[in-house]
């Protein structure tokens, strides 16, 4: 379970963001919405210990996070969560197999990954260079990338931002197909592909918004 | 981890090769220029400190001690073999040896001397001179022009390729001497007799026939029996060096030097020279510091966005610290290695060039701060990295 609570962050151009508190139960898949600036990636970043924030806490499985040194929380990060971001984060000049076997530099175990690619769909895709596949290709190689190492929480920011419906909708599908039993937190701004999750937040009434700080 | 670095590396060939290039080049500078200057200066030094007086005929003492330490320059002009005599005769000496030069094999410069004159050279095959005629080649004499033992050389007269031929009187090759990495490599050397008995007009039927020019190097001036061009001398003692040098220094005949004291006065004469060299190995090899930190700083900054990368998905500074050193390490020691090949081939190239001009340069040669030059070279290619790393690790994943 991911509990946070009071949480708060400050931001360079004098705006802050405060946080209801939030409870996200394990083996749940949720979707956050909201509009842009309210908060979603924020508090994706703060779960996975990227960013910290001013006030308040975040507990997952009962262990206290936020007072954690960065180590800790990247060692936490790359054991327990699995991260989708946006824009993919993968080397292009590299082969999809290569930026699978860079969690390798932390000793996380990436035997499964032709597993996971196959379930994926981009076996075949294995030894391509990033640079050359498609944007859905891309997005798959980052689940990929996120899930080989069968994380407990499953963090997707925008994991369907650079894709039209069509593809997006079925990165979505297999994103809820292999979280199964894994806690996904998926921030979207397509309330269509709610239907997928099992619970919608909508950010704009956690957050209110942004306020000058 | 050094799989992943050389798979890294790989996908970044064309930009790693650049670096290693622009490392190479500016490195290889830095090493030439300290290891010709030093080889230079050790070079004079050492060949100046055998023999404590030259006597030769009045003259420059520049040129005397050039020609006879360096065989470059042309002889003065001769002095008469009795003063060779004489000094042997004398308590104070130790040893005395004639030095004579005018002949030529295809511009390869022939010594008449002693076998004393080569004490302290040794011989790759064949033995030293003795008897009339007979001579000991440089090793690059002997490599440059195919020689090998019992050939004979039809010598000419001059220090200049296309003087008159001695073809009565051809020089048999009895031994070659090993690689000096010297001014003897590029040198014949045969007995002063030899010189002597090429020079004896009555025994030159060629020379009663016609009328031969001699170049401007030939200096010589058909040696009569007992002329000599200068004699090298070794004292007993310090005391014994002081006397014999103001005895002979007294004849206004005679030009008496101490070559090691000449030598110097050369360097000092070039010593701005020599000092604006220093400086400039000096600016090289600041601008080398910068200009290596500055391509080690500009290809992490190239990394930056692939480090924040890795910190993102989980990656630790430790371990993003450690790949980009090994990588920058990998880098710096192939340029290090790179450039150190490289200047010893320039010195290779650069000393058949240079070898003609009495300076040989040796390509194996490598001192102490050459090794000290590579070493900075190879820490100044890893020490930006990990500064760059260090900033990078104080900022988060997302400032990237």
């Amino acid at each position: 379970m991911i509990k946070t609570t009071n949480l708060s962050k400050h931001f360079q151009n004098e705006t802050a963001i405060d946080y209801r508190d939030l409870v996200f139960e394990d083996g749940k898949s949720y979707m956050l919405l909201g509009a842009s600036g309210c908060g979603k990636s924020t508090l994706l970043n703060m779960i996975a210990g990227i960013l910290s924030p001013e006030t308040g806490s975040i507990e997952i499985g009962g262990e206290e996070m936020t007072s954690r040194s960065q180590k800790e929380k990247d060692k936490f990060r790359i054991n327990k969560i699995g991260y989708i971001f946006q824009d993919f984060k993968l080397i292009p000049e590299m082969t999809v197999i290569d930026n699978i076997n860079i969690l390798k530099l932390e000793k996380v175990d990436t035997s499964a990954a032709d597993e996971v690619l196959e379930s994926l769909g981009i076996l075949d895709k294995k030894n391509k260079k990033v640079k050359h596949l498609s944007g859905g290709e891309k997005q798959r190689v980052a689940i990929a990338r996120a899930i080989v190492k069968k994380p407990d929480i499953i963090l997707a920011d925008e994991p369907t931002g650079n894709l039209n419906f069509a593809i997006g909708e079925a990165v979505i599908k297999q994103l809820i197909e292999i979280s199964k039993g894994k806690t996904l937190i998926a921030v979207t701004h397509d309330e269509r592909l709610g239907k997928y999750f099992d619970c919608t937040i909508d950010m704009n009434e956690v957050t209110g918004g942004r306020r000058d700080v | 981890m050094f799989k992943f670095a050389i798979k890294n590396m790989a996908i970044k060939k064309v930009k790693i090769v650049l670096i290693v290039i622009s490392i190479v080049i500016s490195a290889s500078v830095a090493l030439l220029a300290y290891n010709i200057s030093e080889q230079v200066d050790d070079g004079f030094k050492s060949t100046a400190e055998y023999y404590d007086i030259i006597i030769g005929p009045a003259g420059s003492s520049t040129q005397l001690a050039m020609n006879t330490m360096f065989f470059t320059d042309k002889p003065l002009g001769t002095i008469s073999y009795e003063y060779v005599e004489e000094l042997r005769a004398d308590m104070r000496i130790n040893a005395a040896v004639p030095f004579t030069m005018g002949d030529s094999y295809n511009g390869a410069k022939i010594v008449g001397t002693e076998p004393f004159f080569l004490e302290n050279k040794t011989l790759a095959e064949g033995e030293m001179f003795g008897e009339k005629f007979e001579c000991v080649l440089g090793s690059a004499v002997a490599k440059k022009y195919g020689l090998s033992l019992g050939d004979e050389l039809i010598t000419s007269h001059g220090l200049a390729e296309g003087g008159h031929a001695h073809e009565s009187n051809p020089l048999r090759v009895v031994g070659i001497l090993k690689q000096t990495n010297t001014s003897y490599d590029n040198v014949i050397f045969t007995a002063v007799e030899t010189v002597w008995a090429t020079h004896d007009h009555g025994g030159e039927e060629e020379h009663a026939e016609e009328e031969h020019v001699h170049d401007e190097t030939c200096d010589h001036e058909h040696e009569e029996h007992g002329e000599i061009c200068a004699i090298l001398v070794k004292t007993k003692s310090f005391n014994h060096y002081n006397a014999v040098k103001t005895e002979y220094g007294a004849d206004s005949k005679l030009l008496v030097i101490n070559p090691s004291e000449v030598l110097r006065e050369v360097l000092e004469n070039v010593d701005m020279s020599s000092k604006i060299v220093y400086i400039l190995c000096v600016i090289i090899l600041i601008m080398n510091i910068f200009i290596i930190s500055v391509i080690t700083l500009l290809n992490m900054y190239d990394s930056k966005k692939e480090i924040s990368l890795m910190r993102l998905i989980g990656i630790g500074m430790s371990k993003i610290n450690l790949l980009y050193i090994l990588q920058n390490g990998i880098i710096g020691l192939i340029s290090t290695i790179l450039a150190f090949a490289t200047s010893r081939l320039c010195l290779i190239l650069m000393g058949e060039f240079v070898a003609s001009m009495g300076i040989v340069l040796n390509s194996a040669r490598v001192y102490p701060l050459e090794l000290a030059i590579m070493a900075l070279i190879f820490t100044i290619s890893v020490i930006p990295t990990v500064v760059c790393t260090l900033n990078m690790s104080r900022k988060d994943g997302l400032s990237d």
